[in-house]
């Protein structure tokens, strides 16, 4: 098992206790999507606001691990490594 | 001990007309069952009482409890629909609630302190109605308290789960051995004076909801212990263990003095901790402290939000309106002279869908709220928009294998009266999803989106999208949907199968001028004394059908333009309808800067202007399709929004117009509604459509628990 670390934005703290930072414990290798699974299981109100209901990222929704957009590095399969901080981010967009 | 017989005789039998389907819970008096109501058609949960429960506290007794408690009528209440008894057994109906309750919600997730308040404000809003009515719950305890998927909260067995409890505390705190029993989980939930010996009343009630705070804000029950005797000393002499820093210094003032030991030092009112509660969600915003990793990203601008909200009285006006950045309630008398405003509710979410369901003694307003980053939820409130439920999970939403996400819910429509649990939407991507247990859980209308055209429905401007739905009244198997682009589809069979019926409305973007679908249709009205006779606004042209739309006849005989959004019906003249005509696909504003309600009062034969009161001048409005709304008034009231935020309303029929609110953002939906309390003669009732269908239920599959006890 190992650690991942998840940035959690302001409009979401409401689902997990007001908290900004939050641990998970994945399995050794897991990908994003697997730490989010985690993630869901602790404060299963991220879920939906996350992901759309067939899995995918929301358009306005960004997922960062450490400094790097996953839509460039393999999105959701992306691999994690220990201590992996992972950042839940509203993307630009208005109107 | 209480004992009740083996619980597999019971499956299938019938008592009355309830025929017991499974078990689903079970506890100090007895066992709960999902049991189906043969009469009315629906899923219930029935308890049967045990015979040692029954003889120790006597049938008339547990008989008065039960009919006491089945007067209460509140949202947050698990309503008692019959008590009733056989030779031998004793039974209680209930409302069936599925959901989870508050003890597994803490045992799984942190609750976050706005989470906190808002299910106080709604256990402190139950008691106090109970309190009023002179019945005291005196079983107030985590496990009682059900957190529905919708997210209402619904306090269990009022009246019924502790008049033996309390019999038996007696027993309780003297030996060792019953500590074995039903009763453990009772016992931290025990004001002192009960441990006592003193019966439980309404102040030990709000003991309990102190404990009851207490637990769900710092996840641990403030009085523990090994024993039985631990518990009881902790609660009879120790302070309650300091709450965490996380929580409020404001709720952890509110808990402590519920746990005062003496009665007398703790609120004397349930309604008193209510507005507690509500005074500290307004000031919760201002206490939080931003994370260091906040300060560092950047400027931020911090509303404090002291929200003013409405006092709705019986009989008056409420008028919904929903824009691209949150939901404004407004209230008027009948006079319809004066408005008070609340909101914005939601801020910064698109509100494309607001309506109001008055069914079954209920105040229910639903509103779907879009938030760009963070998704479409569907959520209620029930008392005018002091508390909207935010679930955790969507209720609605596409199944696995349609591969489609839900993008947007562009209408709410209730169904008919005598189907009182009976909701439908219209989503983006086109679809229709119906719920048949009062919105807690939805399916999409598979009838409808396996329709062979589908996949040959063509986006409009705003997206391929179900923005209409109506249906016959007087006919449950009746029902009309309209799409864009799509075009009119026609059940007979309540949903199970649909037929395109656009024979005479015209295309204008496709080479072939009148195809069997793919019509750009905006909007459809229908009044249900005329339900043969349809009114439709489509991309071009104004239609109307004789015939249950098999065949359709332009009518926008003298107009500016036939071009538009809005259509609605008049309440009482099945021959009048208004709309609000735009001058172009292309320049979506009303003609020449006029500002301008067409009427006809001959279903279409002839149109007149309505001005007075208007702009007719440099007034470039465009009103979309849900921004129309009439009341069910005598005289009518018709009320409309603009995208540029103007709110107008006629209180008579159109004659003249006033602009009762300006400077809102861009207005998506107008919904005008008469409230009805208990017990009032009832209005002139909406005249708005309401659908009809009957299925069977796939929600039991999507139900996780129900009525656990």
């Amino acid at each position: 098992m190992m650690q991942v670390i998840f940035h959690i934005p302001g409009p979401l703290r409401e689902f997990t206790g007001n908290r900004g930072v939050v641990q998970v414990e994945a399995k050794k290798g897991a990908n994003v999507r697997e730490a989010l699974q985690t993630l869901f299981v602790a404060y299963p109100g991220l879920r939906d606001r996350v992901l759309t209901e067939s899995g995918e990222t929301r358009q306005h929704v960004n997922i960062f691990v450490g400094n790097e957009n996953v839509r460039y590095t393999g999105g959701l399969t992306t691999a994690l490594s220990a201590g992996a901080e992972i950042s839940i981010v509203p993307a630009i967009s208005g109107g | 001990m209480v004992r009740w017989r083996s619980v597999a005789p019971m499956i299938g039998q019938t008592l009355d007309h309830y025929r017991v389907v499974e078990k689903i819970g079970e506890g100090g008096m007895g066992v709960v069952y999902r049991a189906h109501d043969e009469v009315l058609n629906r899923d219930v949960a029935l308890k049967l009482l045990a015979p040692g429960a029954i003889d120790k506290v006597g049938r008339d007794h547990l008989l008065r409890e039960a009919q006491t408690a089945s007067s209460l009528s509140h949202p947050n209440i698990c309503t008692i629909y019959q008590v009733g008894q056989t030779d031998k057994d004793f039974y209680v109906v209930m409302e069936l609630i599925e959901g989870r309750s508050l003890t597994e919600l803490v045992a799984t997730m942190a609750l976050s302190m706005e989470t906190v308040m808002r299910h106080g404000v709604q256990i402190a809003d139950a008691l106090a109605h109970a309190h009023e009515r002179g019945i005291v719950h005196r079983d107030i305890k985590s496990s009682n308290v059900m957190i529905t998927p919708e997210g209402r909260l619904k306090v269990l067995d009022f009246g019924l789960a502790t008049r033996l409890a309390t019999e038996e505390v007696g027993d309780l705190t003297l030996s060792h051995d019953s500590l074995e029993s039903k009763l453990v989980g009772t016992l931290p939930y025990m004001a002192p004076e009960v441990l006592r010996g003193q019966k439980g009343d309404h102040l030990s009630d709000l003991w309990a909801l102190g404990i009851l705070l207490y637990e769900a804000a710092a996840t641990v029950q403030p009085f523990r212990g090994k024993t039985g005797f631990e518990i009881s000393s902790a609660i009879l002499r120790e302070p309650p263990p300091p709450l965490p820093a996380a929580v409020p210094h404001g709720l952890a003032a509110v808990i402590l003095r519920c746990l005062a030991k003496e009665p007398a030092g703790r609120y004397q009112r349930a309604s008193e901790v209510r507005a507690a509660l509500e005074a500290l969600q307004g000031a919760l915003l201002q206490s939080r402290q931003p994370h260091p990793s906040e300060e560092t990203r950047g400027p931020r601008t911090l509303v404090l939000r002291g929200m003013e909200h409405l006092t709705v009285k019986n009989g008056d006006v409420l008028l919904m309106v929903g824009t691209n950045k949150g939901a404004f309630l407004l209230r008027s008398s009948r006079e319809r002279a004066r408005w008070d405003v609340a909101g914005p509710y939601f801020h910064g979410q698109g509100i494309n869908a607001m309506a109001y369901d008055a069914r079954n003694g209920r105040h229910r307003l639903w509103v779907s709220t879009n938030n760009v980053m963070w998704g479409t939820f569907l959520r209620s409130s029930d008392d005018f928009g002091r508390i909207w439920t935010n679930p955790l999970e969507a209720s609605i939403r596409f199944p696995t294998d349609s591969g489609a996400s839900l993008k947007n819910i562009w209408q709410i429509c209730v169904g008919r009266e005598e189907a009182p649990d009976t909701l439908y939407c219209g989503v983006e991507p086109a679809a229709l999803f119906e719920s048949q247990d009062g919105g807690e859980s939805w399916c999409l209308v598979r009838g409808l989106y396996e329709h062979p055209h589908r996949p040959r429905w063509m986006p409009s401007n705003g997206g391929l999208l179900l923005h209409t739905i109506v249906a016959d009244r007087h006919n449950r198997e009746l029902m009309y949907v309209a799409i864009s682009s799509g075009g009119f589809y026609r059940t007979e069979d309540g949903g199970a199968t649909w037929q395109a019926r656009n024979s005479g409305i015209r295309v204008v973007f496709a080479p072939e001028k009148f195809p069997e679908f793919g019509q750009c249709v905006h909007k459809i009205a229908l009044h249900q004394s005329r339900p043969e006779r349809l009114f439709l606004q489509n991309h071009w042209g104004i239609y109307r059908s004789d015939n249950r739309g098999d065949s359709w006849q332009d009518v926008a005989h003298g107009l500016p333009s036939d071009f538009g959004f809005a259509i609605v019906m008049h309440p009482h003249d099945p021959d009048c309808v208004y709309i609000l005509p735009v001058e172009s696909d292309e320049f979506r504003c009303t003609p020449e800067g006029h500002l301008r309600v067409y009427r006809t009062r001959n279903a279409g034969g002839s149109w007149e202007a309505l001005t007075r009161g208007l702009p007719q001048k440099g007034a470039y409005e465009t009103i979309l399709r849900d921004a129309m709304s009439p009341d069910s008034l005598d005289p009518a009231g018709i009320y409309f929004g603009t995208r540029s935020g103007k709110l107008y309303a006629s209180r008579d029929e159109g004659k003249s117009w006033k602009k009762i609110l300006d400077g809102l953002p861009q207005i998506l939906c107008v919904k005008a509604a008469i409230i009805q309390m208990d017990g009032a003669p009832a209005p002139k009732r909406h005249s708005e459509a309401r659908p009809a269908a009957k299925r069977k239920s796939a929600h039991a599959q999507n139900a996780k628990r129900r009525n656990r006890r």
